[in-house]
């Protein structure tokens, strides 16, 4: 890890990596976890049952309870991580938010009021307004609750008693972040590369465990060949996976001689033959995506994952993971499945999944010291996650 | 190997530790071996001493891998990773009898929870399915009436409602005594709006919407009797918020059996809840058809509107795409209600002369 073809070599004596010593031992580590399925659902079972009885206002503390299992469940070097948050502050965040969108709802009904309203555009009504405008800011506060909810997260949580914290603005995240994104769409996704690194860098580099920052010495131009590779021949599989479900789907109906009216017959007064064969052929269809597309995804994702981790570091821990495209597959497509195949109830299955993984695929090279990391005077923000509530629950 | 790591809260540096209670306090103290060759406490090995009084244990001791001991108010902490000397601790040691503390077998917890849960979502299945039926009725008419007309204002907003006082008069007078001869206890209010479609329906709290068009190509008044006692029907059912309860109730129970995590299931759910919604849009329809024909019956008047209506419909478009969409439809197939409806063209006219002059004029 300390040859001439690290990041760290590279970056020696310039920006952020110069700040740290180079590691005299590299001895190498990987994370620890312990949880057990059983137990993870006998938590969340209880959530969900509270979940209906509350109508919903438990998940603050269930959610918190959650994570105090999971956190606790994986150590690093041998020391467990702790959640401290708690549900009372993820409640004051969300109501906290419905403020705020209350009050962007009185904003809107003043600008109705005073602009459109019995002027030309009095067909426009004040729900319109309002849904278009929350449609408008949606995306980027998305962004912005994305990052809040990661500092929430992080400043909760402890490892060998030390508060984590991540500095940085969740409004400029939020504005890189959309601008990035608007950015790609209208470039036909060309700009992946450059938006993967440039939102991962600040989420990186303004992570701190304690006063230990994160660094990290990524470029979007490392990725770049990989990415062109990746782009065209995903062209290319989408063409022949269309080509080859037309052949089948071709094939088929016309053997059996089945026309469109009877297609249509079929769709909207299905039997139960009817559904198991649509079954069948989304499985089918399935089993062609996944075998043509899937693949190449998690081909570009798994090898993403690895130059994210490995040009990370925290002082003079370095970070490595060597994720196979199968690991990826099941990461990304296997834990969809899971969740909609259990209609929901494959959740914790799947965190038991992701933690395994993480405690199996990433390596850590080196020991901080651990008497010069010192305790943050800041404790992060007081309440948290209302935005990332609003708009977005998924992730424990 | 040491028995416990004790982590001073100011630097992240680890400290191997052994621990002693006294009846007063804990001491924790650094010692070279740990088991059978531990000298103890030595005053320079001496890490903390925490009074008992001042201990407590953090987080959720139940789950948590092993729950950090700490003294009130300070960052420092001991965490046990042995289970037999949190065991230990926690007998000697009141404050921290939670390290002792042992869930139940999870297979047992999981049985349990998983069959409370079952029971729970049919619970509020049957409650959204079938406790709005009884419920929808008992909601203040206030709060239903000021969603319908909130409604209403988004709806024709961008479009012009028609005045006519005598054609608005005469549909209103009809529409409220079906509504009184159904036992309805509020006023109905019936607005026409200039233009298409050949429509009609109905919003919470007795608003009731006709589209001008549907009066131009009635070609008789039974017809647009027959429309608005369907749609009194509607009205009488509490059907508009019926339908809102139940979409919103199973939304709801998606959103909660999903533990409030997975935007995926809430995407395939949402199909699901449409199909449901449109199953309840047929069962609704049916209601109100049956509902409208009775109405007009009881009132002496012709009933044979609807049918008639229907007819005119499937004349003008006879492949029926209530039918060709199947389960996709909100409505029942055409020739199905057709057969339900038909009534002999019997019965005093619902307007009269005068009256059905000024409601095909309403928009004039």
């Amino acid at each position: 890890m300390t040859d001439a073809t690290s990041p760290w070599a590279r970056t020696a004596g310039s920006g952020p990596a110069s700040e740290f010593p180079a590691a005299p031992h590299l001895a190498p580590s990987r994370p620890v976890y312990d949880g057990r399925l059983g137990e993870l659902y006998a938590i969340y079972l209880r959530h969900v049952v509270l979940m209906i009885l509350t109508l919903g206002w438990s998940r603050f503390w269930g959610r918190t309870r959650l994570r105090r299992y999971l956190w606790n469940h994986l150590a690093v070097l041998g020391d467990r991580f702790e959640y401290r948050g708690r549900g009372r502050e993820l409640l004051i965040g969300f109501l906290l938010a419905v403020v705020m969108l209350a009050a962007w709802g009185g904003l809107m009904w003043l600008v109705w009021t005073y602009v459109f309203h019995d002027k030309p555009f009095s067909s426009f009504g004040i729900l319109d307004i309002f849904s278009l405008s929350v449609a408008v800011i949606g995306f980027p506060l998305a962004y912005v609750g994305h990052y809040a909810g990661l500092r929430y997260k992080l400043s909760r949580t402890r490892w060998r008693g030390i508060r984590c914290g991540l500095a940085g603005s969740a409004w400029h995240y939020g504005m890189v972040a959309t601008f990035l994104t608007f950015a790609n769409a209208i470039t036909a996704q060309l700009l992946t590369p450059v938006v993967s690194v440039n939102l991962a860098r600040p989420r990186i580099s303004n992570a701190r465990v304690g006063t230990l920052p994160f660094a990290f010495a990524g470029a979007a131009s490392d990725i770049y060949g990989r990415y062109i590779g990746y782009y065209f021949l995903n062209i290319a599989a989408w063409i022949a996976a269309i080509v080859a479900v037309f052949a089948i789907l071709g094939g088929t109906t016309s053997e059996f001689g089945v026309s469109t009216d009877d297609l249509l017959k079929l769709v909207t007064e299905p039997s139960l033959r009817t559904i198991l064969i649509a079954a069948a052929i989304a499985a089918g269809a399935y089993i062609v995506f996944s075998l043509l597309i899937l693949p190449l995804r998690c081909w570009w994702q798994a090898y993403l994952f690895r130059y994210l981790v490995s040009h990370s570091r925290a002082g003079p821990v370095l970070f490595a993971s060597a994720i196979t495209t199968r690991q990826m597959w099941g990461f990304l497509v296997l834990n969809y499945l899971i969740v909609v195949l259990t209609l929901g109830l494959g959740w914790p299955w799947v965190m038991h999944r992701t933690l395994k993984l993480i405690a199996s695929e990433l390596w850590l090279y080196g020991v901080p010291d651990g008497a010069a990391i010192g305790q943050p005077a800041h404790r992060g923000p007081r309440f948290g996650e209302g935005l990332l509530d609003m708009f977005d629950v998924s992730g424990v | 190997m040491a028995a416990a790591r004790y982590y001073d809260g100011v630097t992240a540096q680890v400290t191997e530790v052994g621990v002693r209670a006294t009846a007063s306090e804990l001491v924790i103290y650094r010692a070279a071996n740990f088991g059978a060759a531990d000298p103890g406490p030595t005053d320079s090995a001496i890490v903390a001493r925490w009074p008992v009084a001042e201990l407590a244990v953090l987080g959720d001791a139940v789950h948590e891998g092993a729950p950090p001991v700490v003294r009130r108010g300070g960052e420092a902490r001991l965490v046990v990773e042995d289970a037999a000397l949190r065991r230990q601790l926690a007998s000697l040691v009141p404050p921290l009898a939670a390290l002792a503390a042992a869930p139940a077998p999870a297979a047992q917890r999981v049985a349990t929870l998983g069959a409370t849960l079952a029971a729970l979502v049919g619970l509020f299945w049957l409650a959204v399915d079938y406790g709005t039926e009884y419920a929808a009725p008992w909601l203040p008419y206030s709060l239903q009436a000021s969603l319908g007309e909130t409604v209403f204002d988004e709806l024709v907003a961008d479009k012009d409602e028609c005045h006519g006082k005598r054609g608005l008069a005469a549909i209103n007078g009809l529409a409220n005594e079906l509504a009184r001869a159904a036992g309805y206890p509020h006023e109905v209010t019936v607005h026409i709006i200039e233009g298409g479609p050949v429509n009609a329906f109905t919003l919470p709290g007795g608003i009731l919407v006709f589209y001008s068009e549907l009066i131009e190509q009635a070609k008789d008044r039974a017809q647009v009797a027959g429309v608005l006692a369907h749609e009194i029907g509607h009205v009488v059912h509490h059907h508009p918020i019926k339908g809102i309860a139940r979409q919103y109730g199973i939304e709801l129970l998606a959103k909660l059996v999903s533990g409030g995590y997975s935007d995926l299931l809430n995407t395939l759910t949402s199909g699901g809840n449409i199909l449901l919604a449109l199953r309840n849009g047929r069962a609704f329809e049916r209601e109100a058809d049956a509902t409208g024909v009775a109405l007009l019956e009881k009132l002496g008047l012709r009933a044979d509107g609807i049918a008639g209506f229907f007819e005119q419909m499937l004349e003008k478009e006879p492949g029926d795409a209530a039918s060709a969409a199947g389960i996709w439809s909100s409505h029942p197939p055409t020739r199905e209600r057709i057969a339900a409806t038909q009534r002999p063209a019997t019965g005093r006219p619902a307007f009269s002369d005068a009256d059905w002059k000024a409601l095909r004029e309403v928009c004039k």
